[in-house]
């Protein structure tokens, strides 16, 4: 008898893989959230101030993720699924979780830096480049907060970083000369960095590559992972809250409210939508925020058919009219008789709305109006890159598989789930 | 049953498709295909807007003169075209115009006086709103900027005219050679009626080439009128250009031999296109150059009617500090692979005889900035990074239009730099026409954007302090100096106190710097090499085009 | 009945035509509160701002906003849409143009998407063999997950640019008038296979997915199973049965489809350059056309509006002939 692995196995091995491969890396965030913590009692208003996105997500990143595994096996007797059998959609969409929750574990690397683009830039993948780090002119005692600053850059790197210089090659003489491109260049001996009395000269390894601006293509898929999720799931949340509210009026109250809302959702069907998406994203600006936004509003009109027809199905059993009696208020009868009802094939719709919204986004940044280039989203990686299609086939592969595995686990789950819910097929 | 038939069809279907791969090299032996971005939207000089559009359209109506750019002395030559030779008067007070006698529209008719004259009319008519609407004031007009006639004509026969001018107007020959249109055709349609009408679409012309076909979005196919009187026996026998949006796509059929010549090609693309024997590129710097505009008046006090300095950028030692704490160099070698050119004023080398060579771009130097930055009171006091002047912080947003990669790399490297001297930027791409919307409305205090220059030089659209005579000036410079010398500029000066004048003006705006001037950028050409008797200058590339020939 | 079926369709009107009324309204609401504005192409150094200022007039641009939506609404009404700032033409007629490509290569893979996935499944459910079924079943998801930018750049690529058997871009080859009139018909055909690839891929995978479903659902029906164990032949029962009853679902699904197919391909278009709706929508929203952009989505909103309704009584048709099946 086979043993069916199970998605509990999984959560362990990635776990544990993690925990391997970045030790130090969570040793290093470790200490700094101390270092914070030595700030913060020490120097309460400075300590705020210095307070960036990074470091939060850094932090929170790390704790989660060494509670995560505890936790669950604590719990493990409430959460049912995880003894559920896995199989590759289930594994995709759990390994995607993990990047989105713990990013900044798994790359150390700033998605924006670039540096020295005449040697980093179209890098095919497991090329490597030597990085030479120079010494930072410190010329005098530094306060709590500049100690902080400078150990969290060492270890949450910035983007941009004029403390370091990337070279094909590196010639360790009297003087030092790095070459980009076969040409020479010399920079001085004592303003490099020393650790131990040798300079610190590391070799980068680029593991897919990288893009036509320098930039570490693994890095930028795993943050780019976070934006399509976050704007897939966020967008997926407008769409239930609006098509579950609309639909519950329409069903419940019925009459003139009901006539008004399904010519309302006519027009919204009617309407090519992605054509509202282009005009509003046009005309007010593209940003993550908007993109949500847009994208929530053009797909509430299948949750809303949805609930509206359970409305008014349910409206006509029994137990309803005995809730009405009793006295429940619309807010609970909502929440207690309706919720739990259409749940399942609410669900089931909202994960192929899910990756209808994340296929969305993409053809949007194909079209220059997704979330920008500063958010790395799998959608502008694409579109940038199929610019380059016939050198550097790595710029469309990677954010194109991840899209398609994506697309294709969610699908897959949403069928699955679709079965388990109506076991009518078998 | 149903399916054996359809399979039967696909299978033959299939079949036929092979075939046809195969059997298309029947027409046209010398054809030369074009690949351009977008379509144009019309055929009627009249409505030319765009800068593609009106060099496609100008191949159909040649003008009275001929402009070729010469290289030495960065200038145009003028040359004959409809008007085989032209006099002054004494008085410089009017141009006596003798037209050739052996040009004929496409459809037989001869070309006189007549079609000149009615051109400057209807170009001028307000009714109308042609392209050129509003630029003739160096010429007899009414309130309307409608040219009067009867002043500023006086036909002397079907192939001699005069051409008057009000006193004090400085005409120039680049100015005054329109596009001439027939006027036994427009003179029979409704002005009101001209966008829509036939002859947008089957235009009577008497250039080297006519308009044989017109697939909307798709293809535009001329070729050689031999009415015209530029008609050469050696012309290819199709000039078509091929609309196709996609970069990518243009670039394929380049090298696949789809297309002979594309403009704006990338740079990073020159190397694998030089590679191929069979194509060659050129690249024509110092027509365009991008720029971070810097608004030098606050919008505030300026929406009441107040001029006061900006509170950022209002002091030109700030404005050169910034430029200095930015390393357009990198920028220049690590994108452009030094494919362009560092800018320091508006007048770029092209203009060799205007060109200032002791105006060099200011040197990446942050301790410089930083040092200037300081003495015009912005210091760091609370130590977080961010210079600060009393109370106000030196933080703001740049904004920049969407589809420009170069635009883009820079606004990293550029937020970088200034965050390095202690200025906090953030970048912010909007759209396209929101951005040009917003420009002129004034309603941004910084951005990054590009502008092209026009051949002949005009500088006082973007640099004179009057908002109505210089709609260009965004970032509301003011110099009086340079508006003297703007004014200067357009009086009857010898050509070389001209020169001399605009070295002068590059000196006061390099040492102003109202904006940071970036770099010029590159506009990269590939053709094939099969196409000979090219001259593609910064000019234009379709220079002559009917005096291409092809390599047999 | 007669009465009946005439008072639906005329309600259906009714409340189609509102629907147009109130997408028109809404749009031209978002257009002019939105920045941007089609004078701005009229500004430059040559021109200064009378020109634009003319043009302004001209549009009536200058007017406050209930005056220009009085005037919009009382010119639709009388069948005007205006005249395209663009292409200075009346909407109407540059909308026909690109519609009438759009008509034909939306239709083209309508039938293609429809016969090719309903061919694939009764092929699979024919073959009974579980691995082909998970297999297509597999695909058929990865297929659908696949953005049409990319299958799109990646078809040009191999078969275009590598293997030359298709040209990269366009709707006819230059040489299109020297050809004869079957060889000019086969050249557009050449041009459009892979963009038809390119727009039917998903469309043939979510079909399949759809008919594929309810053909499983109802072959574990028990009237199917009777119907087996009566000895009555799997292919009668297929086509007489299983298959119409399988259409239903299908038909709402391929309603929206052709609708949205017949707004226009946008990406396919951008990708191939083909001169269809989708592109012409999308230009002209970028360069505030607002005449055009209300054009074209009013089109786009009545088609699909059509197509449903075409399915609708496609689904009706289905009805009676299923009724009429069993009462055999």
């Amino acid at each position: 008898m086979k043993s069916a692995i199970k998605i509990i196995h999984w959560l362990l091995f990635l776990w544990l893989l993690l925990i391997i491969l970045r030790f130090e890396l969570i040793i290093d965030y470790l200490s700094l959230i101390f270092n914070y913590i030595s700030l913060f009692l020490g120097d309460t208003s400075s300590a705020i101030e210095v307070l960036n996105f990074s470091f939060v997500d850094a932090s929170l990143s790390t704790l989660i993720f060494l509670l995560i595994i505890p936790l669950m096996l604590i719990f493990r007797k409430r959460l049912h699924f995880i003894k559920g059998k896995l199989n590759f959609s289930f594994a995709f969409l759990i390994a995607l979780c993990f990047v989105f929750l713990f990013a900044p574990i798994i790359s150390n690397e700033n998605p924006e830096f670039s540096k020295n683009l005449s040697v980093t830039k179209l890098l095919p993948p497991l090329s490597s480049v030597q990085q030479i780090e120079l010494n930072p002119k410190m010329d005098r005692e530094l306060t709590k907060l500049e100690i902080f600053r400078k150990n969290s850059e060492k270890i949450i790197k910035p983007p941009f970083n004029d403390n370091v210089i990337m070279a094909d090659s590196v010639l360790l003489n009297d003087k030092i000369i790095f070459y980009h491109n076969n040409q020479p260049n010399e920079v001085e001996r004592n303003s490099l960095n020393f650790k131990d009395e040798i300079p610190v000269i590391e070799k980068r390894i680029f593991l897919l590559g990288t893009d036509e601006f320098g930039r570490d293509l693994f890095t930028r898929l795993i943050y780019g992972t976070r934006i399509s999720i976050t704007v897939g799931l966020g967008a997926v949340l407008l769409s239930f809250i609006i098509g579950i509210i609309l639909g519950f009026i329409a069903g419940y109250q019925g009459g003139l409210l009901d006539i008004v809302l399904n010519r309302f959702t006519e027009i919204f069907l009617a309407f090519p939508v992605i054509y509202l998406v282009i005009l509003i994203l046009a005309f007010f600006g593209s940003s993550i925020f908007s993109v949500i936004i847009v994208l929530g509003i053009s797909g509430w009109m299948s949750l809303f058919k949805i609930v509206k027809s359970e409305v008014l199905s349910i409206k006509q059993k029994d137990f309803f009219s005995t809730a009405e009696l009793v006295g429940l208020s619309k807010l609970q009868i909502l929440s207690k008789e309706i919720i739990p009802l259409i749940i399942a094939p609410v669900l089931v719709n909202l994960v192929f709305l899910f990756s209808n919204v994340v296929l969305a986004e993409a053809a949007l940044s194909y079209l220059g109006l997704g979330t920008g280039n500063s958010f790395p989203s799998w959608g502008s990686m694409i579109s940038s890159g199929q610019e380059y299609i016939t050198k550097a086939w790595w710029l469309i592969a990677f954010p194109g598989l991840g899209l398609i595995l994506t697309l294709f686990s969610t699908n897959s789950s949403g069928m699955l789930l679709g079965k388990m819910i109506n076991p009518r097929i078998k | 049953m149903n399916i054996k038939i359809l399979k039967l069809l696909l299978l033959s279907l299939l079949f036929f498709l092979i075939i046809s791969c195969n059997s298309n090299q029947t027409s046209p032996n010398s054809r030369i295909i074009i690949g351009i971005s977008a379509d144009v939207q019309t055929f009627n000089s009249l409505f030319a807007f765009s800068y593609e559009e009106s060099a496609i359209v100008d191949l159909l109506y040649p003008g009275l003169l001929d402009f070729k750019w010469n290289s030495e002395k960065g200038e145009l030559d003028t040359y004959p075209m409809i008007a085989q030779s032209w006099q002054w008067s004494e008085d410089s007070s009017y141009i006596k115009f003798f037209l050739r006698d052996d040009i004929f529209w496409s459809d037989g008719t001869k070309l006189t006086s007549a079609d000149v004259v009615f051109s400057y009319d209807i170009f001028s008519d307000p009714d109308v709103q042609s392209r050129l609407f509003g630029t003739f004031d160096y010429l007899y007009t009414d309130a309307e900027g409608h040219i009067d006639i009867e002043k500023t004509f006086k036909v002397i026969s079907a192939n001699e005219f005069e051409m008057h001018f009000p006193e004090n107007s400085i005409a120039d020959l680049v100015k005054i050679s329109i596009p001439v249109i027939p006027e036994h055709i427009f003179s029979n349609i409704k002005r009101d009626q001209l966008a829509s009408s036939e002859i947008n679409f089957n235009p009577v012309s008497s250039g080297p080439f006519k308009l044989k076909k017109w697939d909307r979005n798709q293809t535009i196919t001329l070729v050689p009128d031999s009415n015209s009187f530029l008609f050469t026996s050696g012309q290819v026998s199709e000039l078509v250009f091929k609309v196709v949006p996609d970069y990518t796509s243009r670039i394929l059929q380049l090298r696949k031999g789809d297309i002979d010549l594309v403009e704006l090609v990338k740079v990073e693309d020159m190397n694998d296109i030089k590679a191929e024997n069979k194509l060659s590129v050129i690249n024509l710097v110092g027509r365009e150059y991008d720029y971070i505009g810097w608004n030098n008046i606050d919008r505030e006090a300026f929406s009441v009617g107040k001029i006061k300095p900006n509170k950022l950028f209002g002091s030109r030692n700030v404005r050169k500090a910034l430029t200095m704490a930015i390393d357009r160099e990198a920028i220049l070698d690590e994108y452009l692979l030094k494919q362009g050119e560092l800018a320091a004023s508006p007048v770029s080398r092209i203009f060799k005889l205007a060109f200032n060579n002791e105006v060099k771009p200011y040197e990446y130097n942050p301790q410089a900035a930083k040092r200037l930055l300081a003495e015009d009171g912005w210091k760091d006091e609370n130590k977080n990074g961010i210079l600060e002047k009393g109370k106000e912080e030196f933080k703001f947003k740049m904004y920049y239009p969407v589809g420009n990669p170069l635009r883009e790399y820079a606004a990293v490297i550029i937020k970088n730099n200034l965050n390095a001297v202690g200025i906090e930027v953030t970048a912010e791409k909007i759209e396209l026409g929101t951005f040009i919307h917003n420009l002129n409305e004034r309603k941004m205090d910084c951005w990054m954007a590009g502008w092209g220059i026009p051949i002949p030089l005009d500088l006082k659209p973007y640099w004179y302090s009057d908002p109505n005579a210089a709609v260009l000036n965004f970032p509301n410079y003011r110099n009086f100096e340079v508006d003297k010398i703007l004014d200067q500029l357009e009086t009857k000066i010898s050509n070389e106190r001209k020169n001399e004048l605009v070295k002068v003006f590059q000196e006061i705006i390099h040492n102003d710097e109202p904006v940071t001037f970036l770099y010029w950028t590159p506009n990269v050409v590939a053709y094939n090499n099969r196409i000979k008797n090219l001259s593609i200058t910064p000019y234009g590339v379709l220079f002559h085009c009917w005096e291409w020939t092809l390599d047999k | 009945m007669k009465i009946d079926i005439i008072k639906t369709l005329f309600t259906r009107f009714l409340s189609s035509v509102l629907t147009l009324f109130l997408l028109v309204s809404f749009l031209f609401i978002i257009i002019r509160l939105s920045p941007g504005d089609p004078t701005d192409n009229y500004i430059s150094a040559k021109l200064g701002t009378e020109l634009s200022e003319k043009i302004a007039e001209k549009f009536s641009l200058n007017q406050p906003i209930t005056n220009q939506y009085f005037a919009f609404i009382s010119n639709i009404i009388r069948g005007d849409m205006g005249v395209s700032y663009n292409y200075r033409l009346p909407v109407f007629e540059v909308i026909w143009q690109y519609f009438s490509f759009t008509l034909v290569f939306a239709s083209i893979s309508f039938i293609l998407q429809i016969t090719l996935s309903i061919w694939i499944a009764l092929w699979v459910i024919k073959k009974r063999k579980r691995w082909l079924d998970n297999f297509l079943t597999n695909s058929s998801i990865f297929v659908y997950s696949i953005p049409a930018f990319a299958l799109g750049v990646a078809l040009i690529y191999i078969f275009s640019f590598n293997l030359n058997i298709f040209p990269i871009s366009g709707l006819k080859s230059l040489d299109y008038d020297y050809l004869p009139f079957f060889s000019q018909f086969l050249d557009k055909l050449h041009h459009l296979v892979l963009p038809l690839i390119t727009l039917s891929a998903g469309g043939v995978a979510l079909f399949y997915k759809y008919i594929k479903e309810s053909m499983d659902e109802l072959n574990s029906q028990t009237f199917i199973l009777n119907l087996r164990a009566s000895g009555l032949e799997d292919n009668v029962i297929l086509r007489k049965h299983i298959l119409p009853n399988a259409l239903r679902p299908l038909i709402s699904v391929a309603g929206i489809e052709l609708g949205i197919l017949l707004g226009g391909a946008l990406i396919t278009e951008v990708i191939f350059s083909l001169p269809g709706m989708g592109r012409l929508t999308v230009d002209s929203i970028f360069s505030r056309d607002y005449p055009l952009v209300i054009g074209c989505v009013f089109t786009a909103g009545a088609v699909m509006i059509l197509a449903n309704f075409l399915a609708d009584i496609a689904k009706l048709r289905l009805d009676k002939r299923l009724i009429k099946g069993i009462l055999n």
